[in-house]
């Protein structure tokens, strides 16, 4: 069998991200930017000796390759999944699918007319202790839920300007809150109503950087309700994401910044990010997620744990949730007929593999 | 100092009676005649004579009694429902009143019952200790100090046990004035009115009784967003979802989201954990400061040194009027401006 031939579309932080990921799984990558940055990092990973290349068209890229992995800008998502399918490949795309439940919509249409995947890259789903913890409400461990809360925070985006701008990444709601909306649906089942507020400076590149936040409240078919909350903070504010699961029989919470796992205490007087390096305590979820989803190519019988659907409907409430922050009313939601997950389906056995226990990673989900 | 206690229906007549027997200075009855008329009670729910009895404070029969008494105070545990008889009461012998919160079940009830006090010209206060934890005293100051900036977000949540074991009204919409969202949010609705000079403008709130379904009617669960006219939202969770079983009754913790400083507390997070084999589950020894205590001796003998105040009964009315906004807004499912 030859290898696995993917497309990397981008080479900033998410691709940097994914990319140790496909090449652990074997694959051969071709990347590809407008910008000249997919040389400097295919340079970069083949004087390490693996099998990347970076190509100057993106009909060169889809070419050869079995799927392509879009790690760029959310407004590029669209037409760049359109050229994929068209060309007959898989399609993994970073999350949001889109910043419109429309261009959503129609990603997946055209997926779903030519026959390929469409995998929106919703990585929390592959983060052990969601796991653990969705796998947990799925055997009814916590009985009925009834509330459920949710936090995502950390420095405010700086690395890439199009963050900064809500046109383009859809602002700390539709790129940020979307992780714990995503991971509200999955665990509480779909969500029928929206309220949300957005506070701080949503158009920022100053220095130091605003800080911008996003509070909302979904209610779930079930009568379950969640508190989400997602926060663009200052330059120091640590990395850092909670949840508390309340059922009728028992509770569950998780603070990724109290279980490291290690801890460096002291090393003198060289600063966090110098001296001693950490690393993951357990295997990358990106890793974990790209081969799920690969495994889904070869074999029918896996199904990963997000679906294309998935994908919509997180832009669908995060877009709800952008329309209450703007206007102050709450909005009433009718998911799409086929995403009728009133509660979680049972577990797909594939999400079981690798989850040896708590931990973090330090390419956490932004 | 001679502080009388009236009803022991609220599960924090204990603490104030035995607080109050232990106060130099002070001398403490209690009085508890409606204890007769409680259909509702939990098996085992010890009231009235009992009750006092058994905190080692002296009883009489009622509260006609108790005012002759002559008290320079009383605190108010009725049910919610009853809190107005009794203060007016207080109001009508001229005699300082702490009650329970919530202030009462209505807005009616509330503007009457400070309306009663004003024109006796007493004292009215609402018991909400956790204004005087230390570690709400550091959140204050930090943005009094303007060292938050401006506070975009608070994040809260008021969770516990749902008090029907040892109190069954609390789940009587009737004597209650409903369930976790009556219950719970008022604390830190509380917490805001003093933290901000602000006023709440209008509410969000979804409930459900998702929790001990079939066994109450009140909601048991949560979620109560407020907007503040200087532009703070702030989110509440005031489920009673801290699992039955669970060592501790619950607790509070606020994050606030400023400009310039991201602050997080914890009102009860001091103990020291640990598990006991003979108990088979896990032990907490709280060792943080006894919040009943501060207020109690604030409500007495006016602020201490952090200059903390009790809350009053214009506080305890507004933080009703949110209470009362977020029940509309749950049963509409729109948001509600809230009145007065």
């Amino acid at each position: 069998m030859p290898p696995l031939h993917i497309g990397l579309l981008g080479a900033g932080g998410i691709a940097r991200a994914h990319l140790p990921g496909w090449l652990e799984l074997g694959a051969r990558v071709s990347v590809h930017t407008q910008d000249g940055s997919a040389e400097k990092l295919a340079a970069e990973y083949a004087a390490r000796g693996h099998d990347i290349t970076a190509v100057p068209a993106l009909d060169d890229l889809l070419a050869p390759c079995r799927a392509v992995d879009i790690c760029t800008p959310t407004p590029t998502h669209k037409d760049l999944a359109r050229a994929a399918i068209a060309a007959g490949r898989h399609v993994v795309c970073e999350k949001p699918l889109a910043l419109t439940v429309a261009d959503a919509e129609d990603i997946a249409a055209a997926a779903d007319a030519a026959g390929v995947r469409l995998h929106p890259a919703h990585v929390v789903r592959y983060f052990p202790a969601y796991a653990a913890m969705r796998d947990a409400v799925v055997r009814g461990e916590l009985g009925p839920l009834a509330v459920l809360r949710f936090t995502r925070g950390g420095a405010r985006p700086q690395w890439a300007p199009w963050f900064a701008d809500p046109a383009q990444s859809g602002g700390v709601i539709m790129d940020l809150m979307v992780h714990d909306i995503d991971i509200a649906r999955w665990v509480a089942g779909d969500v029928v109503r929206v309220h949300a507020q957005t506070r701080g400076i949503e158009h920022a590149t100053g220095a130091p950087a605003d800080v911008v936040t996003a509070t909302a409240v979904l209610t779930h078919a079930s009568g379950a309700v969640s508190h989400v909350s997602g926060l663009w903070g200052l330059p120091d504010q640590q990395f850092r994401t909670t949840f508390r699961i309340a059922g009728a029989d028992g509770l569950l919470r998780h603070d990724s910044t109290a279980v490291p796992g290690f801890r460096i205490t002291a090393q003198g007087e060289r600063a966090a990010n110098e001296g001693i390096p950490s690393s993951p305590m357990t295997e990358s979820p990106y890793l974990t997620e790209l081969r799920e989803f690969a495994a889904s190519w070869d074999d029918p019988a896996v199904r990963p744990r997000v679906s294309a659907r998935d994908g919509i409907e997180a832009v669908r409430v995060a877009r709800a949730a952008v329309e209450s922050s703007r206007t102050g009313r709450a909005v009433e939601l009718t998911p799409a007929p086929t995403a009728g997950h009133a509660a979680p389906a049972p577990a797909d056995p594939a999400q079981h593999a690798g989850h040896a226990g708590p931990a973090d990673n330090e390419e956490s989900a932004r | 100092m001679k502080v009388a206690v009236l009803s022991f229906a609220h599960v924090h007549a204990a603490a104030y009676l035995t607080l109050l027997r232990d106060l130099p200075g002070v001398e403490v009855i209690g009085s508890d005649p409606d204890s007769a008329l409680n259909a509702l009670a939990a098996p085992g729910e010890t009231r009235g004579r009992a009750f006092a009895e058994g905190h080692g404070v002296p009883y009489v029969d009622t509260y006609e009694e108790a005012f002759a008494w002559g008290p320079d105070a009383v605190i108010v545990c009725s049910e919610n429902a009853r809190h107005r008889p009794l203060v007016e009461l207080a109001a009508a012998h001229r005699v300082d009143v702490l009650c329970e919160k919530p202030l009462a079940t209505t807005v009616a009830d509330g503007e009457a019952m400070v309306a009663a006090c004003r024109a006796a010209g007493v004292r009215l206060a609402v018991a909400f200790p956790v204004r005087f934890s230390p570690a709400y005293a550091a959140v204050k100051r930090a943005v009094a100090a303007g060292d938050t900036g401006r506070v975009l977000t608070v994040s809260g949540a008021n969770n516990g046990h749902m008090p029907t074991r040892t109190r069954r009204w609390f789940a009587d919409p009737e004597l209650a004035g409903g369930g976790a969202l009556m219950d719970h949010t008022v604390h830190i609705a509380d917490l805001l009115d003093d933290l901000f000079a602000a006023r709440a403008v209008e509410v969000y709130a979804q409930t459900n009784n998702l929790l001990y379904e079939g066994e109450v009617t009140a909601e048991t669960s949560g979620l109560v967003t407020v907007v503040y006219d200087n532009g703070t939202v702030a989110t509440i969770d005031c489920s009673w979802s801290h699992p039955r079983s669970h060592p501790a009754w619950g607790g509070l913790e606020l994050t606030l989201v400023g400009e310039h400083a991201t602050l997080e507390m914890d009102a009860f997070d001091q103990k020291v954990h640990g598990h006991s084999e003979r108990h088979g589950r896990a032990l907490e020894l709280s060792f943080g400061v006894d919040l009943d205590a501060a207020m109690l001796r604030a409500f007495l003998y006016g602020p201490g040194a952090d200059g903390m105040e009790v809350a009053d009964g214009a506080g305890g009315l507004r933080t009703l009027r949110i209470v009362a906004a977020g029940y509309a807004s749950a049963r509409t499912g729109v948001p509600v401006a809230v009145a007065g």
